[in-house]
């Protein structure tokens, strides 16, 4: 039990988080602001880094390659709204529709072979894993902090727009929304389709991070993306209230999620448990509010027989 | 604000140490990261930790970290191996190979269960040394030893059946390669490339016009063992499969290689590596040191082959 070496790890532990925090962004969107549990990402996360690893071992620009992963990434998104809503498939039904179909595809991507080697020697890539304890600016935190940055900026312009708010308002409230001669079958595609191309982004910033891409690099990442969201509301949810204030909780949930799974290894734990313990963790998250507002409604209730 | 603000001190706290490196002990201290659990990649583990406790006894410390499937959690536990300072890291398959060579640019990395380091971490112009901080093991088949295991069964036949997926370029790759060994002794071989389940069967159909077939270590031919079966068996052919699964499904006999001996072999680098220094971007890529020969009964006395002493049947 050296406290040294689990601080030596955390550097890692949190870009990790960043580049998830990014994922759960976009899990974000469909899940609290279209109310939409969208299991696409399972998918579409490794088809970002499918196409960010074929691009760049093609000898494509890295950045170039990032925004193709967000773009087909959308097209991911556009797949399952139609299935849900040209097609009548409930959302999470849609989600796995395509998730399946994703893994033929990002095999496909890949030209038949199930993982792809991103050499960091060899290519330029935007981040990697092995600058993470440098004292420089190819220091992997860094440009991803920037990246989130940028993308919550965008994100919160975006949905301050007229169409913005009617996307928020589609979530919210479908038929209110439907009243107000807003198209909610569009606007759900059209949210399905950003969030989509988020993940799919950080799967192909997630490729280079590693240094490869694999057709199941993301199983189970919705299960990730939904802890950061819930674990940042957890912890941070009454410190920062705008939505962009929402938006920075999801980021620092997945880096919270990175740090308890560092600080588990460091424990020496069996690894064996590590996905019972991940379940554990993500329902105590899960159950916090809960039991709050429990508590609360108890309080209440005293004070009220009180009086 | 003070939850951040602790995080944000966390944080400096944790840059702030990177500077001091963990206190150098006598012992040595290796992680092994493995992919997954899976009976394979578990014998070379085992093998790795037994070559290593039997030469360093108690001076060795081995850290075994499994990603239970997940290669994101390799990256994970990649990282809390480089943040404790391992001496040497052994990574077990190929997605935690490619983790680890992320990682780090400067611990000794030892592979194992992985069948090409070429394509495994992208390298042009490969000499069997990576040149960088990555050495290992590879489980690529005994194709040599393969074709030899057909001619000691099956000396009198003439012409042999090449069957796989054309889809799949490993396959390909293994069918040129044995191709060569089996013309040198003498036999005829020809290809039978199926692309996928709606043709495999016509295909094994017109593969049996051959002596014998040969199935090389492919994936879609795993999936349809059945299929394949249903055909040769009627048919009275043999098959000798490229590896374990398909031989049970429906081959008579092959020649795999033994993981835990893999993962033995990779230990004894590691010690080549941690005691005596040796250089690992200048270690050759080593290959199993000996192969098993494995046949299945039932199908041999259907073919009323004798199977030599040294072969262990399948159960």
């Amino acid at each position: 039990m050296d406290i040294a070496k689990l601080l030596n790890a955390f550097p890692g532990a949190v870009s990790q988080g960043i580049i998830w925090g990014l994922m759960a962004i976009g899990v974000y969107i469909t899940y609290r602001i279209l109310d939409v549990a969208d299991l696409t990402v399972d998918g579409s996360m490794a088809t970002g880094g499918a196409v960010a690893a074929v691009m760049i071992t093609a000898g494509y620009n890295p950045w170039l390659a990032v925004i193709v992963a967000f773009l087909v990434g959308m097209l991911a998104g556009l797949v399952t709204g139609l299935f849900h809503t040209t097609m009548g498939i409930p959302a999470i039904l849609a989600g796995i529709l395509t998730q399946l179909a994703l893994y033929s595809i990002n095999l496909r991507i890949m030209d038949g072979k199930a993982n792809t080697a991103v050499n960091v020697n060899k290519y330029h890539v935007l981040v990697t894993s092995r600058n993470v304890r440098q004292f420089s600016v190819s220091n992997p935190i860094i440009l991803t902090l920037i990246l989130t940055a940028v993308l919550i900026a965008l994100l919160y312009f975006f949905f301050n727009t007229e169409y913005g708010c009617a996307l928020r308002a589609t979530g919210a409230n479908g038929a209110m929304a439907r009243a107000q001669g807003i198209n909610t079958n569009v606007a759900k595609v059209i949210g399905l389709m950003l969030s989509n191309g988020i993940v799919a982004f950080s799967g192909a910033m997630l490729t280079q991070y590693q240094g490869f891409a694999d057709v199941q690099m993301a199983r189970g990442a919705i299960v990730i993306g939904l802890a950061a969201v819930i674990i940042g509301e957890v912890v941070f949810g009454k410190l920062l209230k705008s939505f962009a204030g929402k938006l920075v909780c999801v980021s620092l949930g997945a880096i919270i999620y990175y740090l308890v799974m560092q600080i588990v290894l460091w424990l020496g734990l069996n690894t064996n448990d590590l996905k019972m313990l991940t379940a554990i963790v993500v329902a105590i998250f899960l159950a916090v509010p809960h039991w709050k507002q429990q508590a609360q409604t108890r309080l209440h209730v005293r004070r009220k027989g009180g009086e | 604000m003070k939850k951040i603000c602790a995080l944000v001190l966390t944080l400096c706290l944790a840059l702030a140490c990177l500077s001091m490196a963990a206190a150098e002990d006598k012992t040595y201290h290796v992680g092994v990261l493995q992919l997954v659990q899976h009976v394979a990649l578990d014998a070379a583990t085992q093998g790795f930790q037994d070559a290593l406790t039997e030469k360093l006894g108690d001076k060795i410390v081995i850290d075994v970290k499994n990603a239970s499937g997940e290669s994101v959690n390799c990256t994970t536990i990649a990282n809390d191996f480089v943040a404790a300072n391992m001496d040497l890291i052994m990574a077990n398959a190929t997605p935690a190979l490619q983790s680890a060579m992320a990682a780090t640019a400067d611990i000794p990395i030892l592979g194992t269960s992985i069948t090409d380091y070429a394509t495994a971490l992208d390298m042009d112009d490969w000499t069997g040394v990576t040149g960088v901080n990555i050495s290992g093991t590879s489980d690529l088949a005994p194709l040599d030893g393969q074709a030899a295991m057909l001619h000691e069964l099956f000396p009198d036949a003439k012409t042999v059946g090449l069957v796989y997926c054309s889809a799949e370029p490993n396959s390909k790759y293994q069918v040129d390669e044995i191709t060569k060994f089996l013309t040198e002794l003498g036999y005829e071989c020809k290809n039978y490339a199926f692309a996928d389940s709606n043709d495999v069967a016509s295909v094994v159909e017109s593969a049996c016009e051959c002596d014998v077939l040969y199935i090389p270590t492919d994936n879609t031919a795993a999936s349809y063992t059945e299929t394949i079966a249903n055909v040769v068996e009627p048919a009275g052919k043999a098959v000798i499969a490229g590896e374990e699964g398909i031989c049970t499904g429906c081959g008579v006999a092959t020649l795999t290689i033994s993981y835990y001996d893999l993962g033995y072999a990779t230990g004894e680098m590691a010690y080549e590596v941690l005691v005596n220094g040796a250089d690992v971007a200048q270690m050759a890529i080593q290959y199993a040191p000996n192969f098993t020969k494995k046949y299945v009964a039932a199908r041999a006395d259907a073919l009323e082959l004798t199977i030599p002493e040294d072969y262990s049947a399948i159960e």
